[in-house]
């Protein structure tokens, strides 16, 4: 891997991260009142909300706050929340940790089902297997998250009562209790994962199989399984590599509902009572921080993606 | 002792809804030790079938009612696939037609040797990566070391061709089909490999099977030649006898159609009335624009070159050649030339001066029209022929009388049937494709229209028909030609004068006398001799001879 490549994609990365911060920076200025309106209510005084604009730099230029605020950022200081008087930034990393936590789970066990599916779907292409693959993929494509949080909840907690219905307990304190929490999140993200990342292998391996190098792979004489996991396979996962990483923004934000329903208080969760409680450091907070770790997970894949196919650092 | 490769009284169907269709029909050949055999046929003629057949790589509508294709006396239509796979890059092996896709991308090209050396020769991986390199030195590949661990797009076509022909013979196989080895290569690159297929194969005692669609080229590589029609072998003669005394029809037809230098078809050159009709004047094009990273940290990385102060002229009514190979700028000035690239120096149509995209009015556009290559991508395929044709006149205009009657002239004007105005292009074959984009260029009655390789695509005897009609609609109408084209025998029997490029530059520009007399370039001497010429006996590359050695990559005047 070329360094001016890294470089390239570091200053990207960096790039994109400022903006972000910028972003969230003006959102909230733009909300109508200010945080010390907020603080206060809409009836205090203007003495008491002067006093408080001062001890929170209100008063100054814009760019000087902006520049206060990343600089605290910067040194891990995200700000005191208007809600609970406490530090934000810790908060936003516990809840960031308990996302990654069901992150992490929900796309191995993706990976576990959705690559061996969709590789089992392409090599019998037109086959009962890859319809049969194909039907139950559309059918997670289709269901809404809380239909099957619903249905899973139901069916595990409610009737057989194997699971815990909701809640979150931490992995230090309890892991085969904390694990057991987990499952149905899991399993309900996943689903819809699944569909998507499975039909994406099969239709990029079945492209992969029908190019000239895979038919000079197997007239060379290679086995065949020699020439679908070296030749096929690597190929035809490359694309997968950045699905999975934008699929790392879907189950850090956009899995509120899934975080709702099982009671889990990851970041998507405590953004939304941010947002309500129209916390502005906590939400500023929340947005970048799930905008950081979005970025650098995606230039974690577009590293993986040019060490695996070596002709994308010429780009 | 058997030939290397038996195939008797083979036949070859493909199931579909609407009954079997012949691929093969009874084919005969043999094929001996250190022999090769040219197969020469024209697309569909089912060549590529054959080779299919006996790599035992059919799809699954294929049917065999009959026939036998045996490998040293062994019977390879009744082996199970895992016998086939054990002998597959073992006994028998194959070379395709580009080397560009053929190899995987995504692993180093000694890889793709090596594991074949693991698989059949039960090597560890380090005797192989070892043997792989010997293999690499031994097709001529410089630096083997160093290629070996390099990945195919750090390869030049020329040197990935190399791989595929190492990789072939790395097990000594008996026997090696090259289906059309050279076709997606440059003139010189294609005559190097040409020279290494000799030397392998007077060195080893393989027995090759050459596929191509060339005729003249396949005279001169093989010891004797099989032509196929239609699924049949129509002849099969000595490559000496094959041009000098042919007996079927076909053949005879086929080797009609193959552009022979020495044949003249177009007119005399017309005589300059001193105003050029076109003019380039330093005309040059860039490509690509530099990252702004790169501006940021002050490196402005140098652009890439398409056309270097390129100056020439085509006189009304002449026929301008303008040859050499991919990435010399043939296509890239043809697209400075109809506006599709910015370029600066200028152009002077007709003694007006045309400085840059926004001087193209309707009126120049109107008189400069285009041709492509693949007439698949130029002609909308949800449009019917009749709109396609409908839209220079609606633009244009200039035709009189209803517009289905203008149509309807145009592919006359072509030779096509007049109720193909009805059609779609996809029902139309690639030559009559080709017609419909000529005629829609000829709509505007232009006075130059630029061919951009429009005959490269198409077998030889279709475009022997559409250069024909090509010089019809030039000797009536009076249009002057600016005919790209890699295929040097084909513009030496029409231009009036030919322009050599290489890597952007017009390294020379010279009269067809001249060309005859000899060029003076080193490069354009080059060209001409990489190329094998139609005619019987004279051959210029002889099998066993070994190659002249590299021709130096810089031709720099």
């Amino acid at each position: 891997m070329s360094l001016s490549y890294l470089l390239k994609r570091c200053g990207l990365t960096a790039y994109t991260l400022i903006v972000v911060s910028l972003i969230v920076f003006a959102v909230t200025q733009v909300l109508p009142g200010d945080a010390a309106t907020m603080l206060l209510g809409e009836n205090a005084t203007p003495a008491a909300l002067a006093a408080v604009r001062d001890r929170l730099g209100l008063d100054a230029p814009i760019w000087v706050q902006y520049g206060h605020w990343l600089g605290g950022v910067l040194q891990g200081d995200f700000g005191t929340s208007l809600r609970t008087g406490q530090a934000v930034g810790p908060v936003m990393v516990e809840a960031l940790g308990r996302s990654l936590l069901l992150a992490v789970l929900a796309i191995g066990f993706m990976l576990s089902l959705a690559l061996p599916l969709g590789i089992l779907a392409a090599v019998r292409r037109g086959r009962a297997a890859d319809l049969l693959v194909g039907f139950v993929s559309y059918i997670g494509v289709s269901l809404p998250e809380f239909v099957t949080a619903t249905l899973f909840g139901l069916l595990f907690a409610d009737w057989l009562q194997w699971l815990p219905a909701t809640g979150y307990v931490p992995m230090t304190e309890n892991p085969a209790s904390s694990l057991a929490h987990l499952v149905l999140p899991v399993l309900t993200v996943s689903v819809m994962l699944i569909a998507h990342v499975s039909r994406m292998v099969r239709s990029e391996l079945v492209d992969v199989l029908h190019t000239d190098y895979i038919r000079a792979a197997r007239l060379k004489g290679l086995s065949a399984r020699a020439v679908l996991l070296k030749h096929g396979l690597r190929n035809a996962l490359l694309p997968t590599i950045t699905i999975v990483a934008l699929d790392v923004g879907y189950l850090l934000g956009g899995v509120i509902v899934v975080e709702e329903i099982f009671a889990l208080p990851g970041i998507g969760r405590q953004l939304i009572v941010a947002i309500e409680a129209r916390d502005l450091p906590a939400i500023q907070a929340g947005a970048l921080i799930m905008a950081a770790t979005y970025s650098v997970v995606n230039f974690a894949a577009d590293v993986a993606y040019a060490w695996l196919d070596k002709r994308i650092q010429y780009d | 002792m058997p030939p290397v490769l038996e195939i008797s009284n083979y036949t070859l169907d493909y199931a579909s809804p609407r009954g079997d269709a012949r691929a093969l029909d009874a084919i005969d050949l043999a094929i001996g030790r250190g022999e090769a055999l040219g197969l020469v046929g024209e697309s569909g003629s089912g060549k590529t079938s054959l080779a299919w057949a006996i790599m035992r790589y059919l799809p699954g509508n294929a049917r065999e009612p009959g026939g036998s294709i045996k490998l040293s006396g062994e019977e390879l239509t009744t082996k199970t696939p895992a016998e086939i796979a054990a002998l597959r890059g073992r006994r028998i092996g194959m070379v395709f037609q580009d080397p560009g896709t053929s190899l995987n991308p995504t692993l180093p090209l000694g890889e793709q040797l090596a594991e074949v050396l693991v698989r059949h020769r039960a090597l560890t991986r380090r005797q192989a990566w070892a043997e792989g390199e010997a293999m690499f030195a031994r097709v001529g590949l410089k630096q083997p070391a160093q290629m070996m661990r390099r990945y195919p797009h750090e390869a030049s076509g020329g040197e990935k061709q190399r791989v595929v022909i190492a990789t072939a013979f790395a097990c000594n196989p008996e026997c090696i089909l090259f289906d059309e080895p050279t076709t997606a290569l440059d003139v010189i690159t294609a005559r190097q490999i040409l020279d290494l297929f000799a030397e392998l194969q007077a060195e080893t005692s393989v027995a090759s099977l050459y596929i191509s669609h060339d005729l003249a080229l396949v005279a001169q590589v093989a010891h004797r030649v099989a032509v196929i029609h239609r699924g049949r072998i129509v002849e099969q003669r000595t490559a000496a006898g094959i041009f000098t005394n042919p007996r079927n029809d076909y053949t005879k037809r086929l080797i009609a159609a193959v552009p022979d230098p020495g044949r003249r078809l177009s007119g005399a050159a017309p005589i300059p009335s001193g105003v050029p009709l076109v003019e380039a004047r330093a005309v040059s094009v860039h490509y690509g624009r530099t990252s702004r990273l790169a501006t940021f940290f002050g490196r402005a990385r140098e652009r890439v070159v398409g056309n270097r102060a390129v100056s020439l002229s085509v006189d009304p009514g002449e026929i301008l050649g303008i040859v050499g190979e991919s990435g010399s700028g043939k296509s890239t000035l043809a697209k400075a030339l109809t506006g599709l690239n910015p370029f600066t120096g200028e152009i002077r149509f007709d003694g007006r001066r045309i400085g840059g995209i926004a001087d193209m009015d309707k009126a120049y556009r109107r008189n400069v029209q285009i041709v492509f290559q693949h007439p698949d991508a130029s002609l909308n395929p949800r449009q019917r022929i009749a709109e396609i044709l409908s839209r220079p006149l609606a633009l244009y205009g200039g035709q009189d009388g209803p517009r289905d009657m203008a149509v309807a002239r145009l592919l006359e004007q072509v030779h096509l049937p007049a109720d193909y105005a009805r059609r779609y292009p996809h029902e139309l074959s690639g030559g009559e494709k080709q017609r419909v984009a000529i005629a829609r260029a000829f709509a505007s009655k232009p006075r130059l229209v630029i061919c951009d390789e429009i005959t490269s695509a198409l077998d030889v005897s279709v475009q022997a028909s559409v250069v024909e009609l090509l010089l019809d609609l030039q000797r009536r109408h009076g249009t002057a030609y600016l005919f790209i084209t890699h295929d040097i025998n084909l513009v030496r029997q029409i231009a009036h004068r030919i322009a050599v490029m290489y890597r952007g530059d017009l390294v020379e520009l010279l009269d067809i006398e001249q060309l005859e007399a000899g060029p003076r370039h080193r490069y354009t001497r080059a060209l001409i001799e990489a190329v094998p010429r139609p005619v019987g006996g004279t051959t210029n590359i002889t099998i066993g001879r070994h190659s002249p050695g590299p021709i130096p990559g810089g031709f720099d005047k």
